[in-house]
């Protein structure tokens, strides 16, 4: 959930290059894994036998894995809980990828702006992001999701608020680390326009640094979403998801803890597989 | 947090210094006992390297084979310009490069022990006890954030049986040995908060103070300006005959070198070239490559506007070195032989080795 | 540029006085322009468009933004942060009375983050890829990617449930006793130190390890003969540590953050568990006065570490001089 002083880090000069970077198993573990879960929630449910997420019977309530029907168990309504938990990584996925993808661009824009046009930009823009950062995640994820409502693009939207000036930040680092490299001032002596420059060669240059980045902001959104699911606040049942359905569990932590760990293991998959894939680009990334 | 690290510090370096004590101790007897130290010998070298030979894990051959030989109290210079292994042979000496990155071969012994190969706790004993290196930059030489006076006194403690209020009694006289002015407000000092010349010095300090008895000195002079450089070479030389102490100084300025040595050796592309006692250098240099060097450096009663002659070409680079003699692209008096094979090195004259076919 | 470290240490105070109203003009904006009102926040989304009308008129909503913003600050600036609708007690002294609480846990919290993690990365940093830092890696990988209200749920299923050690709900004031205290304290602290104490150790190591590989100065104390464990402890680190000063600040926000479930979890009468069920029961000025609280200790934290570091680090505070 936390930054890590390493986060931002000067990108490689490109992409050709990429094919030799992309090798190596603690890169395709992670991303394999990450594929794997969705695959498994976005097309098992269309295409296997699944049971539906609330198609529960209360004589069938609480049963352990590997129960007869329930590969996983059931929970307290007597719902399966495989069903349930693909459904709700499709929503943690959906929040996760959406805010994120939200505050990669509205982010980058303003962060690379702020970078490269310095002076009143600048300070103007980061100013009111720090302010803006100011507010713990949660917290103002919370009072959003709570004003407007316990709804999936809301929530994204809430998340955003975040996303967007952690984004910003990096993007206008690395664009003044860029800024003072030669090609960037041999191309502005070119008399080149500034969009031009813009578009050529710092947007490409910051890109994957923003994307590499980006997976660990996944990774924290994910985390958000489902704190906000398990406090009330977000995705409410019978609606599926992890945080919600860690929740429901909490009161049967010591007769049925699947129900809650069951959910869990999703959600640390998921969410370790990404930092695991961000670690592992970060590292090419800093070789070059 | 300081003081509450300092004081787990000093425990554990405590604790190091008995058993540095005793290791001494016991080395101490072995050596009374039989091994056979041939610096107890009259006559033997201080400092004798063979065939040093230094090369990157990745087969990359940077030093190719390197011998010199220097005795007690004595001054060597070597002069080459960058890229011809003098950094590298000087801290392959030491023993200084990373094992996981660097290859030695060969043999370095001080006192009669063998320094190549020796295991990383004996190794480091040796370092700032029996031979200490003063680097080029000494901002980059000190933490930033520990004052002066407190890094003297650690490398005394780390290797003598010395309480603190000693070791800072002795860093404030090392400090005033050294020529700087108000030793005793300098040692509280940040390294930041000195001068160029003053942290120089403030550096020799350091490397004294557990009074080695071969001091190496890396470019120490190149950052500094004419007046300052001359002053801190007047200082070393003054500090060797006060305290015995031999002296290997590693510049690529042979001006330098030679106005402050006994002995010369001039290297390119990882080799020795030529070796000579410094006089004999002087007067008559053998090899084009030393000629090339005493020549391109402007010298009193030149003519005004008189252009001065540069070594035309640049430095061999270790990754393409060319066939034949290394210098070959670049020497005035080139043949045949010398793009085919290279020259070994000969003794022309007693104690006067150049590695030429066509010694001048 | 040569300041003096009064006037570096004046002028951040300045600044920081355009960013806390900055902050509170967010805080009120972000509240109070959200599509629905504060009007339908208290009623609740099933409330008729009339019962809207008239709580609007009532509570002066109606009013432009701006008027309502002035209104709010110049009353908060006399310490007067508003009522709440449920209660009637002053914000202001609802928040005193919990501040206090969330205050010791999260320096509890804080502690048992800092206090682990430097160990251990010394540890990792003496011999890298040897055992403790394959673990500690695992454990700070473990760390980020587990969130706290789980971390929460497994220390209440085995210190709680199981081994019956520790309360699994509750709190007990200092003037109950150190134990009782730290009693009910110290599962909800470790859930929220976990992912700390996995960034410190992350960032901790790292620079000790880059240090190390990059710094020249390491070269010339190692080659005085100084002990690599010494080396470490005594340079290495404490030049991590100026480092890490600026990382906590940062992550200040997220450890206040994690006071939100981890208190409603184990029902510690702190700011978290009160923004939770202010915002359940729609009191909007206690939301109001809890986010604004947060963002503020978070900007003068980030502050109070900018000069920290400013004060502690040697370079800043006596100057170049040559």
């Amino acid at each position: 959930m936390a930054l890590q002083a390493s986060d931002a880090v000067v990108p490689g000069l490109g992409l050709p290059s990429l094919r030799s970077r992309l090798r190596g198993l603690d890169l395709w573990v992670p991303a394999a894994v990450l594929a794997a879960m969705a695959v498994a929630c976005f097309l098992v449910p269309l295409f296997g036998h699944v049971p539906g997420p609330n198609a529960g019977v209360l004589s069938q309530t609480r049963l352990p894995p590997l129960s007869r029907g329930h590969l996983l168990g059931t929970d307290t309504l007597g719902n399966d809980l495989l069903s349930r938990c693909l459904y709700g990584g499709q929503v943690s996925i959906e929040v996760g990828l959406g805010s994120v993808a939200l505050g990669l661009m509205a982010g980058g824009v303003l962060g690379i702006l702020a970078g490269y046009k310095g002076a009143i930009y600048d300070s103007s823009i980061m100013r009111l992001l720090d302010m803006i950062l100011a507010f713990p995640p949660l917290v103002l994820a919370l009072a959003v999701a709570s004003y407007l409502g316990p709804n999936e693009q809301d929530v994204i939207f809430a998340i955003a608020f975040f996303t967007t000036p952690a984004t910003a930040r990096l993007a206008r680092a690395q664009t003044l680390k860029l800024r003072e490299r030669e090609f960037i001032v041999a191309a502005e002596l070119a008399g080149h326009k500034a969009w031009y420059i813009l578009r050529r060669h710092v947007v490409p240059n910051v890109a994957p640094s923003l994307l590499t980045f980006g997976l660990t902001l996944v990774a924290v959104a994910m985390i958000i979403e489902a704190a906000l699911d398990f406090l009330g606040l977000g995705i409410r049942p019978p609606e599926p998801s992890w945080g919600s359905m860690i929740a429901s569990g909490q009161s049967y932590l010591s007769t049925s803890p699947w129900i809650v760990f069951v959910p869990t293991g999703f959600l640390f998959v998921t969410v370790t597989s990404l930092n695991l894939l961000g670690n592992a680009l970060r590292t090419r990334w800093a070789r070059s | 947090m300081g003081s509450l690290v300092s004081a787990s510090g000093d425990r554990i370096v405590s604790a190091k210094r008995k058993a540095v004590v005793r290791d001494r101790e016991e080395a101490v007897k072995r050596d009374r006992e039989g091994a056979v130290e041939p610096a107890s010998e009259p006559g033997a070298p201080l400092l004798s390297v063979e065939d040093l030979r230094v090369e990157l894990v990745s087969g990359l051959s940077v030093v190719r084979g390197v011998s010199l030989r220097l005795d007690a109290g004595r001054t060597l210079g070597i002069v080459g310009e960058s890229g011809s292994g003098k950094s590298v042979t000087a801290r392959a000496i030491m023993g200084l490069l990373p094992r996981d990155t660097w290859r030695v071969g060969g043999s370095v012994r001080l006192r009669g022990r063998e320094l190549v190969g020796l295991a990383p706790r004996p190794l480091r004993r040796v370092w700032g006890n029996d031979v200490a290196m003063v680097f080029q930059d000494p901002m980059r030489s000190f933490d930033p954030t520990m004052r002066v006076g407190d890094q003297i006194v650690e490398a005394m403690r780390s290797h003598l049986d010395i309480d603190r209020r000693a070791a800072r009694a002795r860093a404030i006289h090392l400090l005033r040995m050294v020529r700087v002015p108000a030793a005793e407000d300098y040692v509280r000092l940040y390294p930041h908060q000195l001068s160029g010349g003053m942290r120089q010095r403030a550096m020799i300090a350091i490397a004294l103070s557990c009074s080695p008895g071969l001091l190496i000195a890396d470019e120490v002079t190149t950052a500094l300006d004419v007046t300052t450089q001359a002053h801190v070479m007047q200082l070393l030389k003054d500090l060797q005959s006060e305290l015995g102490m031999a002296l290997v100084l590693i510049t690529h300025d042979i001006r330098l070198a030679s106005a402050y040595t006994d002995e010369v050796v001039v290297m390119y592309a990882g080799r020795i070239v030529e070796r000579a006692p410094t006089a004999a250098l002087l007067d008559r240099p053998r090899m084009p490559y030393t000629r090339a060097l005493l020549d391109s450096v402007p010298r009193m009663g030149m003519a005004p506007h008189e252009p001065l002659s540069v070594i035309g070409g640049r430095p061999a680079d270790p990754t393409a070195l060319p066939p034949g003699c290394p210098f070959h692209p670049r020497c005035s008096f080139v043949a045949e032989v010398c793009r085919e094979s290279e020259p070994a090195s000969q003794e022309l004259e007693p104690d006067h080795l150049a590695a030429c076919w066509f010694p001048l | 540029m040569v300041l003096n470290l009064t006037q570096v240490i004046g002028r951040r105070i300045l600044q920081l006085i355009p960013v806390l109203v900055g902050v509170t003009l967010i805080n009120f904006l972000l509240l109070n322009l959200l599509p629905g009102g504060t009007a339908v926040a208290i009623l609740g989304a099933s409330a008729t468009s009339q019962e809207v009308t008239v709580l609007t008129k009532e509570l002066g909503l109606n009013r432009p933004v701006m008027v309502r913003y002035w209104d709010w600050l110049w009353a908060a600036v006399h310490g007067n942060l508003g009522h709440s609708l449920l209660t009637q007690q002053s914000v202001a002294s609802l928040l005193g009375q919990r501040v206090p609480v969330t205050a010791e846990l999260l320096l509890l919290a804080f502690l048992i983050a800092f206090v682990l993690s430097i160990p251990l990365a010394v540890l990792s940093a003496w011999r890298p890829r040897g055992v403790v830092d394959r673990i500690s890696n695992l454990l700070a990988m473990v760390g980020l990617s587990t969130p706290n209200f789980i971390v929460a749920l497994v220390l209440v299923l085995v210190l709680a449930i199981h081994l019956r050690v520790l309360p699994s709900t509750g709190f007990q004031p200092l003037s109950a006793g150190l134990w009782p205290n730290v009693q009910t304290l110290i599962m909800p602290a470790v859930a929220m130190s976990l992912v700390l104490f996995a960034t410190y150790l992350q960032v901790l190591r790292g620079d000790m390890v880059d240090q190390l590989a990059k710094e020249d100065y390491v070269v010339a104390v190692r080659a005085r003969g100084v002990s690599t464990w010494r080396l470490l402890v005594q340079h290495v680190l404490r030049n991590s540590l100026f480092g890490i000063i600026t990382v906590v600040g940062v992550n200040i926000g997220t450890l206040i953050g994690g006071t939100v479930i981890v208190e409603s979890m184990f029902s510690i009468p702190g700011v978290g568990q009160l923004l939770v069920s202010s915002i359940f029961s729609r009191d909007a000025p206690v939301v109001e006065g809890v986010v604004v609280m947060m963002a503020i200790v978070v900007v003068m934290v980030n502050l109070v570490t900018d000069l920290l570091y400013a004060v502690l680090d040697p370079r800043v505070r006596y100057g170049a001089t040559g």
